[in-house]
């Protein structure tokens, strides 16, 4: 093989290389493009009047103070952030503390209560809708913030205590039994050395409920049906019908709501993905 | 699952090393304080999801309209079943299956791309993830916009010179569906894509390497050693994006077609919203509702023994 056949070789391979490279670049921008379009057209139609908006260009703020002036936006979204703030509270207290007693402090019985647990990860809220309601209606906690943090807790508390199990499970029995030497009770160990231990599990908790919690609608729409209790995603899909056609108000209002989400999302999008495989993890 | 499988055995050798002396006034406080601890998260999850689903099977046999019930017993579910609008609520659940491959394809054929050493591939992972983060609500306001008859699609078809397609797909029954299930695959497509970038790390680069060497081009690659190697995530996403379909596209078929036109995008959990809540049949909605749950149920306990046969 003379020199001149391999140096034609490899600028072949690299040919080739290069070509598809090219390809999957390509491939990955068409994607980005699809993906991202729906939050371009979202910003862009936001910024717009109903006129600008059927013409195709131009910027204002008209959209923006017609969705504050004729939706109670403001109160709607301290009230999605009164309860997802709620939800993330309470589901993190039932999380750690449930999660810490089936990991180490185990009593008879325990690993059958944690397995029932678990197993409530497999109702769908669908399914329970009915007697929910008529059991939250009879306690009086329809329309009342708190009835709606106490379904979501319940929803998300299963997943949070599997995964903070697994978490204390793994951390090693010996900071435990060191920290009993020292004379600490097992309430202690929970509060001094556990739980600061298990910031990063936490967080994980934390970021997933967020964006469970704030884009649902489904929890919100049955028991909050009072303007001044309800979340933006029940105000925006109960829209009045007037508003419906007016997109630039309709985009306005959407891009409000999924803001929050989108910002908590970016933040911390590690925990966010690193819960997501937890469930697969080995 | 290693919670339930792996690290059991050593962990509970070790912890039952106090066991034999159950007077230690220790392990006494240890299971106290144990169960004290866990009484928060059984109070919640048995009041608020364990009872409501007991009731619901219980009121399944029913005739419930929310305040009185009377038994009626199974012909509830047969009256279900005969029922025509029912049928087509399962034909429409049927149809968001068949959604599925192209929910698991897509993204696990990007996944494949984006690992094989891509410089940026963080930076496309954060954009293909991003739907993730937004409301089922917000989706549904623009995919209207995109599906309506003036909308974004129909835009796309006259600027391309195909301007006598008039798709208008949330229109008809058949369509709608299909403008569902596409919104659906665009966004799960993040969600599957991460599962598979977090699978396709766990496999060992050399086999790649070796599979080279040996003359394999990049489809015999992923055909013949990363699918099989992702058959436990493969699974996985199916089981993640099935739930999914069957339980959390309620948000986004109330925004986009409220269930129509007609009875086109009524699946089985808008079917139960609308018993309920429309019709005020909380019986026929609790019959529909143990039927969603043991669908739930079957599909999740099947994925958990397959695991376990795995291992």
């Amino acid at each position: 093989m003379s020199a001149l056949g391999l140096h034609e070789r490899l600028g072949d391979v690299r040919w080739k290389y290069l070509v598809s490279r090219g390809l999957i670049y390509l491939a990955l921008a068409v994607i980005t493009v699809v993906m991202l379009y729906p939050f371009y057209y979202m910003g862009v139609n936001a910024f717009r009047s109903l006129d600008q908006y059927y013409a195709g260009h131009g910027f204002s703020l008209a959209s923006w103070h017609n969705l504050f002036k004729s939706l109670p936006v403001g109160r709607e979204l301290l009230n999605s952030t009164l309860i997802t703030v709620g939800a993330i509270a309470l589901i993190l207290a039932v999380s750690t503390t449930g999660g810490y007693a089936f990991a180490v402090l185990r009593y008879p019985a325990s690993r059958l209560i944690f397995l029932i647990v678990i197993a409530a990860m497999m109702v769908p809220m669908q399914s329970i809708i009915a007697p929910e309601y008529v059991n939250l209606a009879n306690l009086g906690f329809i329309n009342h913030r708190y009835g709606a943090i106490l379904v979501y807790a319940a929803l998300g508390a299963p997943f949070s205590t599997f995964l903070m199990t697994t978490y204390f499970r793994r951390i090693p029995e010996e900071v435990i039994e060191a920290a009993l030497i020292d004379g600490l009770g097992y309430g202690r160990v929970f509060f001094l050395i556990m739980l600061p231990l298990a910031v990063p599990a936490i967080v994980t908790i934390a970021v997933l409920q967020f964006i469970q919690v704030w884009d649902d609608l489904l929890v919100g729409l049955l028991f909050l049906q009072t303007p001044d209790v309800r979340p933006i995603t029940v105000g925006l899909a109960t829209i009045p019908s007037q508003h419906l056609l007016d997109v630039p108000l309709l985009m306005a209002g959407s891009l409000i709501s999924a803001l929050p989400a989108v910002i908590v999302y970016l933040v911390f999008q590690r925990y966010l993905i690193s819960g997501l495989t937890m469930g697969i993890s080995k | 699952m290693d919670a339930l499988g792996a690290e059991r055995p050593a962990a509970t050798r070790r912890r039952g090393a106090r066991r034999p002396r159950p007077s230690d006034p220790l392990a006494a406080s240890r299971r106290r304080v144990g169960f004290v601890f866990t009484l928060p998260v059984i109070g919640l999850v048995g009041s608020l999801l364990l009872l409501p689903i007991g009731q619901t099977i219980y009121h399944s046999f029913t005739s419930w309209d929310g305040t009185s019930s009377r038994w009626v017993g199974a012909s509830t579910y047969s009256h279900l079943v005969h029922n025509p609008e029912f049928t087509r609520v399962l034909e429409n659940n049927a149809m968001l299956v068949l959604a599925i491959p192209v929910a698991i394809a897509l993204p696990l054929g990007v996944a494949f791309l984006i690992h094989a050493g891509l410089r940026g591939w963080r930076f496309f992972r954060s954009i293909f993830f991003l739907p993730t983060a937004v409301s089922w609500v917000v989706i549904g306001f623009v995919s209207v916009r995109f599906f309506a008859d003036d909308g974004i699609l129909q835009h796309l078809l006259n600027n391309t010179g195909l301007g006598f397609v008039h798709p208008n797909m949330l229109s008809q029954e058949r369509s709608a569906l299909v403008a569902v299930m596409i919104t659906f695959v665009w966004s799960m497509f993040g969600t599957n894509l991460i599962i598979f970038l977090a699978g396709m790390a766990t496999i060992d680069q050399e086999i790649y390497d070796a599979a080279r060497v040996d003359g394999a081009g990049s489809f015999a690659v992923l055909v013949k050693i990363t699918i099989p190697l992702l058959r436990r995530f493969i699974r996985f996403t199916f089981i993640v994006t099935l739930i999914t379909a069957f339980t959390a596209l309620f948000s986004l078929i109330f925004v986009m077609t409220g269930g129509g036109p007609g009875y086109g995008t009524t699946t089985l959990e808008f079917f139960i919203y609308e018993q309920a809540f429309s019709a005020g049949d909380f019986g026929l909605a609790s019959t529909a509702g143990v039927m969603l749950f043991v669908a739930v149920a079957a599909v999740s306990v099947l994925q958990l023994r397959l695991l376990r046969v795995e291992e």
